[in-house]
């Protein structure tokens, strides 16, 4: 943890009178995948959006490099090398693809942020948005919009990659397509923080995974090891560390 | 065998059309055919185009508050009262040209925007709205209660008889060509800049941009003080041209009125539903304005209408059906062929 690129101590986030995350703590290293699933309503958009600065959270609460950056807002975090894919995506409906690209190309440039990511390279990644450059995204499959929404970040240059839920209402070839693209995400040395439903899709895109249940989280361990029944037990209730 | 090139695809960013061009060659005579007002029009069509200009500027700058930024204000009329009388006091008062007073007056908007907008900007939604409202309420009163501005009663231009008729008349035409050129061609370089592709993410999801970088606070607050200073120049050449201002006038909330009519009926968020806007206004404020109240409950049920079938306004239902934008800002990603 010593090395953690990311990390959340005793994260608490609210909505209003409503408690929604119960002091978490997390890391992430340099290069790393890690899952968070649990059910809907468990408190894993709450995270990514506290720890995006989209959330009012105290300073300590979260850390980059070991520099307290809680409540940053997100266009500083972008600054910072935090980029997220939204749940849902939120796309800028009324922009074409390339559109939607180059607002992250333009922020990037405006904020000095340098990577590997350019749109010649996301274009190799997702040949498609090559050919739908010009195309409103409003007229986009939900995989081609994800692909979108996966791409705008991407061109943020991010040291840390936030995806919430980017499998949810996509079919599952659309789906293998699109984790298909971690791999190459990762060799970029950029780290993946995934938010995922799927567990088996969650296991085997990450390193370790955090389960969590009602903003608390009930178990952490390498996805590789954590079996099926200290999952669910974690997933519907009980407490179970995994070392 | 094959090889595979390494560099990048040549690309270039394609950002003007054939409709673009023409409206733009339009627009230039335009500006030029405002200038030259004095020489083919009377005072009486002067004074009627300078109103025109007028209603253009304050709806296009309403329209970059709510239609981009998401700032919905309904006391934009604050500034241009307190840019008219700092005209007023300036040229009056203490002797400054009153031309070069026009100018110096933006200061006033410009400087009153800051804590304006440090104080609304906490606000949401319908209470920004509100915020805006009282903002402009509290300038009134403290314009009616200033011995410096003769309180509620008032003040005139009298220096203006310094000048003859035909020097009035160039000084209304450029500021007719001024306004056009710094509310249209500003708003239209500002939207096809960096800034513009920024301000366009954040009209369509302000949480989003903020994710990709975009400094939604800051972009909102340039915005606000921008409109500001463009809705002071609307007051202070609006009432060097009246030639008398009082608080009623000078803080009149059918500003607003006019400007959120002109933007929701013309199409929100587009420059050229402004400029529709702006004539289906004018002609029917001359022809069924003597109606009174009635027409503005006509001009109200259009607006509701609008807002509630016609979201685009009319512009919006143009440029579904043709893809012909006078005012382009969207780029096209143009990839040259490899040459042998």
């Amino acid at each position: 943890m010593s090395g953690a690129i990311l990390s959340t101590h005793g994260l608490v986030a609210r909505y209003g009178d409503f408690q929604a995350l119960y002091g978490i703590d997390f890391h992430i290293d340099a290069g790393e995948a890690v899952a968070l699933i649990g059910a809907n309503g468990a408190g894993k958009s709450t995270f990514l959006r506290a720890v995006m600065g989209l959330l009012p959270v105290a300073p300590d609460m979260v850390r980059m490099g070991g520099q307290p950056v809680g409540g940053t807002p997100a266009d500083r975090m972008v600054q910072k090398g935090v980029a997220i894919v939204p749940e849902g995506r939120r796309l800028f409906s009324g922009m074409s693809v390339q559109d939607n690209l180059r607002v992250a190309v333009d922020q990037a440039d405006r904020l000095g942020r340098k990577g590997g990511w350019s749109l010649a390279r996301l274009h190799q990644l997702f040949p498609i948005l090559k050919e739908k450059a010009r195309t409103p995204v409003q007229s986009l499959s939900g995989g081609q919009q994800q692909m979108v929404s996966i791409g705008r970040a991407l061109l943020c240059q991010p040291r840390v990659l936030l995806c919430d839920e980017i499998s949810l209402g996509l079919a599952p070839r659309v789906i293998r397509e699109i984790y298909a693209a971690l791999p190459e995400v990762r060799a970029q040395g950029t780290s993946v923080v995934l938010v995922e439903q799927d567990v088996g899709l969650a296991q085997s895109a990450s390193d370790r995974l955090y389960c969590m249940l009602e903003g608390r989280v009930t178990l952490t361990g390498p996805s590789g090891s954590v079996t099926r029944d200290a999952i669910g037990q974690a997933y519907f209730g009980g407490s179970h560390a995994v070392a | 065998m094959t090889m595979v090139s390494m560099m990048p695809p040549q690309v270039r960013i394609r950002r003007q059309t054939a409709s673009g061009r023409i409206a733009l060659a339009l627009f230039v005579l335009a500006v030029i055919g405002l200038a030259a007002m004095p020489w083919w029009a009377k005072t009486g069509t002067i004074r009627m185009v300078l109103e025109l200009c007028c209603y253009v500027a304050v709806a296009q700058m309403w329209n970059m508050l709510a239609g981009y930024a998401g700032l919905v204000s309904v006391g934009q009329q604050a500034f241009m009262g307190a840019s008219g009388y700092a005209l007023f006091v300036l040229a009056q008062t203490f002797g400054v040209n009153p031309f070069l007073a026009v100018f110096l007056s933006l200061l006033v908007p410009l400087v009153l925007a800051v804590p304006c907008y440090l104080l609304l900007h906490r606000l949401d939604g319908p209470y920004f709205a509100i915020g805006t409202w009282v903002v402009a309420e509290v300038f009134r009163l403290v314009a009616s209660n200033l011995p410096l501005v003769n309180a509620g009663a008032g003040m005139s231009l009298s220096v203006m008889k310094d000048y003859s008729a035909f020097q009035r008349n160039i000084a209304m035409s450029l500021f007719c060509a001024l306004l056009v050129l710094v509310s249209i061609g500003g708003s239209y370089w500002f939207l096809r800049s960096r800034f513009g592709l920024a301000l366009i993410a954040m009209r369509d999801n302000p949480v989003a941009a903020a994710s990709q970088g975009v400094n939604v606070r800051r972009l909102r607050f340039m915005i606000y003080v921008a409109a500001a200073v463009g809705c002071g120049l609307v007051g202070a050449v609006y009432f060097m041209a009246q030639l008398r201002i009082n608080p009623p006038s000078a803080f009149d909330p059918m500003w607003s009125n006019i400007a959120i009519f002109i933007v929701m009926v013309g199409g929100i968020a587009s420059i050229e539903g402004v400029l529709i806007g702006t004539l289906i206004y004018f002609i029917a404020d001359r022809w069924f304005g003597e109606y009174g109240a009635s027409y503005f409950v006509v001009l109200g049920v259009m607006t509701v209408l609008v807002a509630l079938y016609a979201r685009t306004g009319i512009w919006g239902m143009i440029a579904a059906r043709w893809d012909a934008p006078w005012f382009p800002i969207r780029r096209h990603l143009v990839l040259e062929r490899d040459k042998p």
